[in-house]
């Protein structure tokens, strides 16, 4: 995800700011790190370039 | 849209070159068919400043926005093999679900193919392309929540893009459309043997 995503996501739970730390980038764009809600806590990986926003009850829903 | 046979051939030329593109992510991500033309022909049309693209899918409609308009587009789906491939296309990718995790008047232009077969619940079949096809038992089960929310993310003058078979009952849609306090214009018309799609542009009545 490029940082510019920053200005349109929020959490999905409270609709609060969202922080992003970067565990990985290259010119472009973050590939991987954390985003966490400035105002429940909540965190939402970024894996392989790709923010998971799932509210936490969706993320671990098994369909294959 | 499809549960596969046929008509799958039609979007696959539509998706042209793509074909190399895909994997193993093909069997579990709905790949480009009629509904996804006229979507992006709509959007082409009368998408303008920062697009959303909700249920990308494979992210062909946003990848054709991005080439033809030049405008910056996210594409959201609660599939993470389908944003993997939408990713692959060079879309900006986030897994979410629906519209929960973007911000208030974030967006100029929202597009939305939504999973429309109406579903018997004693057939669903539980896997990842139910998810892409299924709106419930109404056809309308995404729809809804969707309405309910879009005004939220839309900025003043923006404009929705809403993809509606005749298998979902277009008046139904109307409805719900009208109650979410936006007027409906069709962009775009298409019949087919068992459906007719259209492209609906709403904005704020």
């Amino acid at each position: 995800m490029k940082e510019s995503l920053m200005d349109v996501i929020c959490c999905p739970l409270d609709k609060a700011t969202l922080e992003l730390e970067v565990d990985e980038a290259d010119d472009e764009e973050v590939l991987a790190g954390t985003l966490t809600c400035t105002e429940c806590g909540e965190t939402y990986p970024i894996e392989d370039g790709i923010p998971n926003l799932l509210p936490p009850d969706m993320r671990e829903e098994a369909a294959a | 849209m499809t549960r596969g046979g046929d008509e799958r051939d039609a979007g696959d030329e539509r998706g042209g070159d793509l074909a190399a593109l895909r994997g193993a992510d093909d069997a579990v991500v709905y790949q480009p068919a009629e509904d996804s033309g006229l979507l992006a022909e709509a959007a082409v049309a009368e998408a303008h400043g920062r697009v959303l693209e909700v249920g990308t899918g494979s992210g062909w409609v946003a990848e054709r926005i991005t080439e033809e308009r030049g405008l910056d587009v996210v594409g959201s789906d609660r599939n993470p093999h389908a944003a993997r491939q939408a990713r692959e296309r060079g879309v900006e990718a986030v897994v979410a679900d629906l519209l929960a995790p973007f911000r208030a008047d974030a967006f100029d232009a929202v597009c939305f193919n939504p999973p429309y077969l109406p579903t018997d619940p004693d057939n669903e079949w539980g896997d990842w392309m139910e998810h892409a096809l299924s709106g419930g038992e109404s056809g309308r089960e995404l729809i809804e929540p969707f309405l309910d929310d879009v005004g939220r993310v839309l900025a003043p003058d923006g404009v929705v893009l809403l993809l509606v078979s005749s298998l979902t009952g277009y008046d139904e849609v109307l409805d719900l459309v009208d109650e979410a306090g936006f007027a409906a214009e069709p962009v775009v018309e298409e019949s087919f043997p068992f459906e007719t799609l259209t492209v609906l542009a709403l904005r704020r009545a």
